[in-house]
């Protein structure tokens, strides 16, 4: 058998799953945003998966999947980098990154 | 379509990316979680390779794998008190229902859909036409994105970076936090003046 | 052929400004600290200015021929004059803030200026890889500049969450362009709307799950409920003008962004997100408006009650109507005035009292009268009272969503809008009858009273002689549409 476009569709359904579940689930800020990186990262491959698959009406082949993939890591990069720095950030004045801890709003 | 090769490669890459990403959650330290999630990057920068999106697959590896893995690690080592383990809240049951039922619609849908696509045998080289999109098509976007990540710079330095200047009126600039600071300031000039003078 | 590069001239004085901003601040670093601000609210006059000249002006931004990633026309002039002029006020408030409260004071107006920068950019992109970058570079904005005041712990904690739930909901968002363009093979917005007006049947479901991905992640960025839950840490534990911010530039421009999204691209699928956008409204309107009863911090009912005001923006989203574009951008604009004006007073009295809790604003009306009178006034017009601004922009965004076949919704709008008087008048309540905890009356700085002044003007004027700006509303919304 042959690997065809729902093949690769479902990986990524499964890993942006995954993803959001750690994201959901998890304690720790860093751990948090590791699962959004694998989120954006799922997202990726369905753009990479349907750049390959999906005809255009005129026949050319689609590039914007790629383009847009280049972004994404260009933007997840710089996500990492802030919130990472936001987390430290916080660090230095909670001695913690576990989101239910840092709770003072509300008060 | 595909060769076996290709085919092969298709399943293992998967089971590394799925099964490193069910690594991050289940991992028991934070550090492991990391090398899971670059384990999880590296098989999907496979995977890509096995779409024909070689530069992407460059890419992948380059900046997750490499770039975003080393920041993780550092911030974790970086933030020591908080590195007892990876627990979870006790959003663990309805976060991982929410999750299944996401993933089932879309598998659902991936494989419901009727997709108008073609079948491609051949593996073009992309890095070419990428960087020509780059340049004229994209020139717009690709300029904003570096604007973006001056402005992501900056704001990463001015938040952990000690201020140069500070406010004016300190009393009511903090809510203790300055106290704090000056305390801290001061015990510093005191221990120095200590060690100075033990000298 | 080279596209048109002289039309992004107001987003090149921003950038080029923004940049000056910072060089000021380096060199000279004995510059008072209030000096960036006001140097950096002329180069947003600038860019206002330079952007009144495009008026009429109908091009596209071709990339290569063909394939058009921006578009400038009235729709873009009018959100390009509103942000600009957003910034303008945004930064006036901000310069004894900064000077009292905030390290950097240059890079924080320069990062002003570059969020307003995004949210220019956001409204005239008409490709999803440009809006999309475009949104993200406002959001990076927004992420330093709530976490800007460091040494308030409040601060960094809004900035995490704030941070994390962006990032979550940008993943979203991606999914679900992702699917779009799954769909349709394309990502200009024109290219989009062919596709979809003569798809296959079987790829509905794709498409509808696609809307729902989008909806979410815009859904976060414009705060309606269920995806609000960070506003009200956001709006509290952000320097108090980045609040004032975070409820004008950061709205009007996702909205401007969803409404162009919606009508250009999707709206041959209209009737698949229809029913999605108009039940999101009717929750959010009530739930904003219901929990915003229960606040006693004065920043959190404001964020609640810009909460109740999405759900009435998300009415146009929904009936995707000409009319429904020019209430929403009319509403838009004397919503951005009238919350101007409400936050420069709070801004006023933070930097006075340090205090931004509803009871301290007891005896008010005794203390500084002015003030009092003119939060009345900004109050009055949220709450939709004839004579303010809010009355009329609130009336035709309700009479749009009617035309459009959507009566039940109107009809929430008009109980949701009668629930937030009650908690507009707690405030007003506060100030006029409770005597003052803390006697003493104090001054309004005069630069401040003036800024104050001029708004509550404006909230007047648009209230009694709407008809100018709803012509150019009108003249603007119709560009969507000539298609």
């Amino acid at each position: 058998m042959s690997v065809s476009l729902e093949h690769y569709l479902v990986v990524s359904a499964v890993l942006f799953g995954i993803g959001l579940w750690i994201a959901l689930a998890k304690r720790n800020a860093i751990i948090i945003l590791m699962g959004i990186e694998l989120m954006l990262n799922a997202v990726n491959l369905t753009l990479v998966a349907f750049n390959r698959f999906v005809t255009l009406a005129d026949g050319r082949p689609a590039l914007a999947g790629h383009v847009f993939v280049i972004f994404v890591i260009t933007v997840a990069a710089a996500e990492a980098a802030v919130a990472l720095a936001l987390a430290v950030s916080v660090y230095r004045t909670r001695s913690t990154v576990d989101i239910e801890q840092i709770d003072l709003l509300k008060r | 379509m595909d060769g076996f090769g290709v085919t092969a490669a298709f399943w293992g890459l998967s089971a590394l990316a799925v099964g490193s990403a069910l690594g991050i959650m289940l991992a028991r330290s934070l550090l492991h979680a990391v090398l899971w999630l670059i384990l999880a990057f590296a098989g999907l920068a496979g995977l890509f390779v096995t779409l024909s999106a070689d530069f992407v697959a460059v890419a992948q590896v380059l900046v997750y794998a490499g770039a975003v893995g080393v920041l993780v690690v550092f911030a974790i080592m970086l933030t020591p008190n908080s590195q007892t383990g990876n627990s979870e809240t006790r959003m663990v049951g309805p976060g991982l229902f929410v999750a299944s039922v996401v993933s089932g619609i879309m598998v659902y849908i991936a494989t419901q859909t009727d997709w108008s696509t073609a079948a491609r045998g051949d593996f073009p080289a992309t890095a070419l036409e990428i960087g020509t999109a780059l340049t004229n098509r994209y020139l717009l976007p690709f300029e904003v994105a570096s604007v973006l990540l001056i402005a992501a710079m900056v704001g990463a330095i001015v938040l952990v970076r000690a201020a140069r200047d500070e406010p004016e009126r300190r009393e009511l600039a903090g809510e203790g936090e300055g106290e704090v600071n000056t305390a801290e300031a001061a015990g510093r000039e005191v221990v120095a003046a200590g060690s100075h003078g033990g000298h | 052929m080279n596209p048109d590069y002289s039309l992004l001239i107001p987003e090149y004085i921003l950038a080029v400004w923004a940049a000056l901003v910072v060089a000021v601040d380096v060199m000279m670093p004995k510059l008072r600290r209030d000096v960036p601000a006001y140097l950096a609210a002329l180069g947003a006059l600038a860019a206002g200015i330079a952007s009144v000249l495009y008026i009429d002006v109908n091009k596209g931004f071709e990339a290569i021929p063909g394939v058009t990633i921006m578009h400038v026309d009235d729709y873009t002039t009018y959100m390009r004059v509103l942000l600009c002029g957003i910034a303008v006020f945004i930064l006036l408030m901000s310069a004894q803030f900064v000077r009292m409260r905030l390290s950097h004071a240059g890079e924080y107006s320069a990062i002003v200026l570059v969020a307003t920068l995004g949210g220019m950019l956001m409204v005239e992109g008409t490709e999803l890889i440009t809006s999309w970058i475009a949104l993200e570079l406002l959001s990076f904005c927004f992420y330093t500049l709530v976490s800007f005041a460091r040494r308030e712990l409040r601060s960094n904690e809004a900035g995490l969450k704030y941070m994390l739930l962006g990032a979550f909901s940008t993943a979203l968002f991606l999914y679900g362009l992702s699917l779009i363009y799954g769909v349709t093979g394309t990502t200009t917005y024109d290219g989009i709307a062919a596709a979809l007006s003569n798809r296959g049947e079987d790829l509905t479901l794709a498409l509808v799950v696609g809307f729902v991905f989008i909806i979410a992640g815009l859904g976060f960025k414009v705060a309606a409920v269920p995806f609000h839950m960070y506003t009200p840490d956001a709006y509290q534990g952000a320097p108090l003008p980045i609040t004032a911010m975070l409820s004008t530039t950061s709205k009007a421009a996702a909205f401007a962004l969803f409404f162009r999204l919606f009508t250009t691209a999707f709206l041959p699928a209209h009737e698949e997100w229809k029913w999605m956008i108009a039940l999101i409204a009717a929750v959010t309107m009530m739930w904003g408006n219901l929990v915003a009863l229960q606040q006693t911090n004065l920043r959190r009912l404001f964020a609640y009650s810009s909460i109740g005001q999405v759900g009435f923006m998300l009415i146009a989203v929904a009936a995707a109507t000409q009319d429904a574009g020019s209430s929403l951008l009319f509403h838009m604009a004397g919503y951005a005035v009238t919350n101007l004006a409400a936050f420069t007073i709070i801004v006023v009295f933070f930097n006075r009292e340090g205090s931004d809790e509803i009871a301290d604003l007891a005896g008010l009306a005794e203390r500084q009268p002015f003030l009092a009178l003119a939060m009345v006034t900004a109050l009055f017009s949220l709450a939709g009272m004839p004579l303010f601004a809010g009355f009329f922009t609130k009336f035709m965004l309700f009479v749009s969503g009617w035309d459009a076949g959507l009566e039940w919704l109107s009809g929430v709008a008009v109980v949701a809008s009668l629930i937030s008087l009650y908690y507009y008048l707690m405030v007003i309540r506060q100030m006029y009858v409770i005597a003052p905890r803390v006697p003493g009356r104090f001054r309004t700085p005069a630069l401040l009273w003036g800024v104050i002044a001029v708004l509550v003007v404006g909230v007047f004027f648009l209230g009694i002689w709407p008809a100018p700006l709803l012509d150019a509303a009108d003249t603007a919304a119709a560009f969507l549409f000539r298609a």
